[in-house]
């Protein structure tokens, strides 16, 4: 069985490329299971979707565990354990990551002993937007079993609601993925069932009862959400030039809806980039215009992103 | 202390004042209702303190019932059928606040079609909220479980909401005499409730009835609420054990009449229980064996009290008022899995009657015909059929009821 | 109380914690830590099913004070009951005034507009003493934005997508509750920082039902890039369709009256959701009647002069 898992933030586009190879496997004549799964979090939040795919019909369910094949549109993702990236990842994973940073560099810092394939983003796609149609291009490639007009099918398929020219577009990024990945044709082997023989079991406890105080699910510290970074959401920062900032009654503050800009009694603005969502809202409100906007450093895999 | 007749709403208005709750969202609903005209009489003369508020639905009512408790005052209120099912997504939300009150259901059987006599389908739809159930079979159960029940919701290891049932019409408007304890005895035997971390103040801030994310921290949170719910029992019977030596009534867990020397038993609950009090007594006149045995605590079942009670009696006739569309009986149910798992003594065979649905009555008749069917089918050694009691009588009177109304069968007039 | 005349006037430290999943851009949480800057922490939201269900996901909350998830029907019964029973605590002398908390209701318009209204008409029914903030992203949000009773004519949302847009007309929540006459009504808009700080300023100062309603402009559900949010929330009190308004001592005030509309158009072309207004055709007659209704509410306020 095929055990493959799609990485991503929400909005950019893998649980449509979880689909697009489902669609491709179902139709190159396997079963085929695909399902997204989503978190708490919103746009912008890591999430994940999977594809299973078999010759036989399938009885695993849910989260794959033991993937065969890691496909991830952000490769600032990997350094993120919220995401959930090396999850179950063993010497016969394909880990294929959309960004600049080469597969050796990422083998060596990650200490993976399986293939790590890398996809640069196409020139024309937007600094910090990863492109799903790369992504399912080169997964198909990566399985070896779904040949081109199989995957033109499914593409049109998953996509027919977008119009001619969104499809044409995602088409042609697909197809230059997978011939750009001519030469890992089939580098995916199908894994194996968990056997039943010799399995470590699982460590079941006897579970004790709790006093109601601790056993209730009640928070009695404040404000303990700071301990989420949601600064890992942002695929674009903020940055204050504060030549041109003119200490306004802090508008970027006030108008900020994550309560990350804090305002000294200097009245200088200081963005708290571990909160920071990269909604950019200061960027358009700031009366002098002294917000800039950079991109994230891509493929920063200790965390460097705050 | 006084002895006075009272009806089973007088009684539970008595319970809520006797345990001097501060806090009593209430909606009308018969056949509940009288407890809230009672328990507003006295408040407006001054008689008790607290503080009534009509919601506006038993949606509402939970909702501000649970969130006063989980501020740290205690709640009671009362609800009856249909309400407690519009209110039944909150049961659920605020068991797992794990926060304590105590809540009067009036068993009422439920529409459709619209009945307002009792049975027990309300009460065991919310069998799985993780509200604690205690079912009371007289008027002065109920002012005393109303008072045990506070108890062992405010337990720090218990610390879930409980459910005090009574049987619409048969005990909710029905006088019986009542001895209604002395204040500092009540006192005694109840202290103020202390609420602990159970608080929103300004100095401690307090996010009640968060989200849970993945299926590691929920499950945590429910089986706790197992837990504390199975410790119940043992709570429960250190409980009924102080009320006991205080108020000289014993109101154990499960409650055996007849029963230690019975080769067979009536199994039910609620009121009617008392009707099959009587037919043991008679069939006793006349030789055969029976007892009673009568679960007071629904939730937590009390496996080990009953399969006590059951072992080595040669067959049970457990009496549901109460049904579940395409399996039966919902005590008969429970019961066959309490029996039927582990431990190897031997267990009465079971025999499932349907009765009582709507306020039908269960004559004493029809306990002889139950016993009679019961010794047979032992003797046959097979379970029979489930019996829904039935008359040809009734049938005849619901045909005539049909003609009226019109009813073919589905062929067009 | 400071009485707020300017935007220095508000404050520049922020109590809500940042960290919580909602999307980023949000004009929710905008208009959600405004009022939380100036309620302060001695407070207790009461919470009904929403968007906003998500900002306490054990053990994080941004909450310095405290918060009561109900269900989505009632969370007006809810503080009910923590209002009774803070003020049975103080009654018998159980907590001392500097103990008690400000009730404050948080539900979004799913709940305001529909599923919780007749909870909401029940507290105010019984004059309970709260603030209730509904905001308002005309939609079910977190479900994925299907129409609600607060959807404006002629939107898209995931149950309104044909070519006309959402064939009802937005509730007039406004009216509804304040011809129950409580101690106070407003609509607000994050966008309008210091026109929403004066009424909650005024709500604060005032015992009894206090409403509040803030449109909230929603990047996700409207379908614009979240750096708009707070020009989008603009350009909806600047061409009339979001009046700024109060309500109390049985009249109605306007806070902000534009001078000179602008056309509803530029309002509705920045955002996705009215996108099927102007493309592939421009439905003139649907946009003329948007324009007309705006312009018939204004001609009715100012000939009742408000």
């Amino acid at each position: 069985m095929y055990r493959i898992r799609f990485h991503g933030r929400g909005g950019q586009g893998m649980k449509t490329a979880s689909r697009i190879i489902g669609t491709a496997l179902f139709l190159a004549g396997y079963e085929v299971q695909d399902a997204p799964r989503y978190g708490a979090e919103r746009r912008g939040a890591p999430i994940f979707a999977y594809v299973r795919a078999d010759r036989r019909s399938i009885n695993e369910r849910g989260v794959i565990d033991r993937p065969d094949l890691v496909a991830v549109a952000d490769d600032s993702l990997v350094a993120l354990p919220a995401a959930g990236v090396r999850q179950g990842i063993d010497s016969h994973t394909v880990l294929l990551l959309h960004g600049r940073t080469p597969g050796a560099a990422w083998q060596e810092r990650l200490n993976l002993a399986g293939p790590v394939f890398t996809l640069a983003p196409a020139a024309h796609v937007e600094a910090g937007h990863a492109s799903a149609a790369r992504v399912v291009g080169a997964v198909a490639r990566l399985l070896g079993v779904v040949d081109r007009d199989t995957l033109i099918a499914a593409i049109r398929r998953e996509l027919a609601g977008l119009g001619d020219s969104e499809l044409a577009a995602n088409t042609r990024d697909a197809l230059a993925a997978y011939d750009e990945l001519a030469d890992q044709h089939g580098a995916v082997a199908e894994g194996g069932a968990v056997v039943s023989r010799d399995f470590l079991p699982p460590r079941w406890i006897e579970l004790g009862l709790d006093v109601a105080a601790l056993a209730a699910p009640a928070i009695h510290a404040p404000a303990t959400s700071t301990a989420v970074q949601t600064g890992l959401w942002r695929t674009v920062r903020p940055v204050i030039d504060h030549a041109r900032c003119n200490r306004c009654w802090w508008l970027c503050s006030t108008f900020c809806p994550e309560s990350a800009i804090a305002v000294g009694g200097d009245r200088v603005p200081v963005i708290d980039y571990d909160h920071c969502k990269g909604c950019l809202v200061c960027v358009t409100q700031c009366p002098t215009h002294a917000i800039d906007v950079e991109p994230e450093e891509e493929g920063t895999p200790e965390g460097g992103r705050s | 202390m006084t002895r006075t007749l009272l009806t089973g709403n007088g009684a539970a208005a008595w319970g809520a004042r006797l345990a001097r709750i501060d806090y009593l969202p209430a909606f009308p609903i018969t056949p509940q209702t009288e407890i809230i005209e009672t328990v507003a009489a006295w408040l407006e003369a001054g008689e008790m303190a607290g503080r009534l508020v009509t919601m506006d639905s038993e949606h509402s009512m939970i909702t501000a019932a649970g969130a006063a408790a989980t501020t740290g005052v205690r709640v009671f209120t009362a609800t009856s059928s249909q309400g407690l099912l519009y209110g039944m997504e909150m049961l659920y939300a605020i068991a797992g606040w794990r926060a304590p009150l105590v809540l009067v259901n009036v068993s009422r059987g439920l529409a459709s079609p619209i009945t307002l006599e009792p049975d027990h389908n309300d009460v065991l739809a919310a069998r799985d909220c993780g509200f604690l159930q205690i079912h009371c079979a007289t008027c002065q159960e109920v002012l005393d479980s109303v008072l045990i029940a506070y108890r062992l919701a405010e337990h720090p290891h218990v610390r879930l909401p409980v459910l005090v049932n009574l049987d619409g019409f048969y005990l909710s408007f029905t006088r019986e005499p009542v001895t209604i304890p002395a204040q500092a005895e009540v006192d005694r035997f109840l202290p103020p409730f202390a609420a602990g971390n159970i608080a929103f103040r300004a100095h401690a801030p307090m996010s009640q009835g968060v989200a849970v994310l993945g299926g590691a921290a929920y499950s945590y949170f429910r089986y706790q609420m197992h837990l504390a719910a199975g410790k119940a029992l043992s709570v429960y019977d250190e409980i009924a054990h102080d009320f006991a030596a205080l108020f000289g009534r014993c109101h154990e867990a499960v409650e055996c009449y007849r029963a230690d020397d019975a080769d067979y038993l009536f199994v039910m609950m609620g009121s009617f229980a008392t009707k099959a009090r009587e037919a043991v007594d008679r069939l006793r006149d006349q030789g055969l064996a029976m007892g009673l045995v009568r679960p007071r605590l629904i939730r937590p079942f009390p496996v080990d009290h009953l399969r006590e009670a059951l072992a080595g009696k040669k067959g049970a006739a457990v009496i549901d008022q109460n049904l579940s569309p395409g399996r039966g009986g919902i005590l008969h149910t429970e019961l066959a899995a309490a029996i039927g798992c582990g431990r190897n003594r031997p267990m009465p065979l079971l025999a499932s009657f349907i009765g009582g649905l709507g306020g039908r009555d269960i004559t004493p008749e029809e306990f002889y015909q139950m016993a009679r069917d019961l010794v047979e089918a032992v003797a046959a050694g097979r379970s029979p059929v489930p019996r829904l009691l039935y008359t040809d009588e009734e049938l005849r009177g619901v045909r005539k009821l049909q003609g009226v109304a019109g009813s073919t069968g589905g062929e067009r007039r | 109380m400071t009485e707020i005349k300017s935007l220095r006037d508000l404050p520049a430290r922020h109590l809500l914690g940042a960290g919580t999943p909602m999307c980023g851009g949000c004009g929710g949480l905008e208009a959600l830590h405004q009022v939380y800057d100036l309620l302060g922490e001695k407070t207790v939201f009461v919470n009904a099913a929403g968007c906003m269900t998500l900002l306490a996901v054990y053990p994080f909350t941004p909450f310095r004070g405290s918060w009561l998830y109900t269900a989505m029907a009632s969370a007006p019964a809810g503080a009910q009951g923590v209002r009774d029973a803070l003020d049975i605590l103080r009654g018998q002398g159980r907590i001392t005034p500097e103990e008690d908390l400000q009730v404050v209701v948080l539900t979004g318009d799913g709940s305001a507009y529909g599923m919780g209204l007749a909870a909401t008409s029940g507290a105010m029914d019984r004059g309970l003493d709260f603030l209730y903030l509904c905001y308002d992203n005309e939609g079910y949000g977190n479900t994925g934005q299907q129409y609600s009773a607060a959807t404006p004519h002629g939107a898209h949302t995931a149950t309104s997508r044909g070519a006309l847009g959402y064939p009802g007309y937005k509730k007039d929540l406004f009216s509804i509750w304040a011809a129950h006459r409580p101690a106070y009504v407003a609509t607000v808009s994050p966008a309008h920082p210091v026109d929403l700080a004066r009424k909650i300023e005024t709500a604060r100062t005032r015992q009894g039902p206090r409403l509040v309603i803030a449109l909230s402009p929603c990047p996700t559900g409207w379908d614009y890039d979240p750096a708009e949010t707070v020009a989008i929330g603009k350009l909806a009190v600047e061409c009339g369709a979001w009046p700024l308004k109060e309500y109390r001592d049985g009249r109605v005030e306007h806070t902000r009256v534009p001078k000179k509309r602008r056309p509803v158009v530029e309002y509705l072309e920045r955002q996705g959701r009215f996108r099927h207004l102007f493309h592939p055709v421009r439905q003139d007659a649907l946009l003329a009647e948007i324009q007309a209704r705006v312009d018939g509410y204004w001609a009715g306020a100012t000939a009742t002069g408000d």
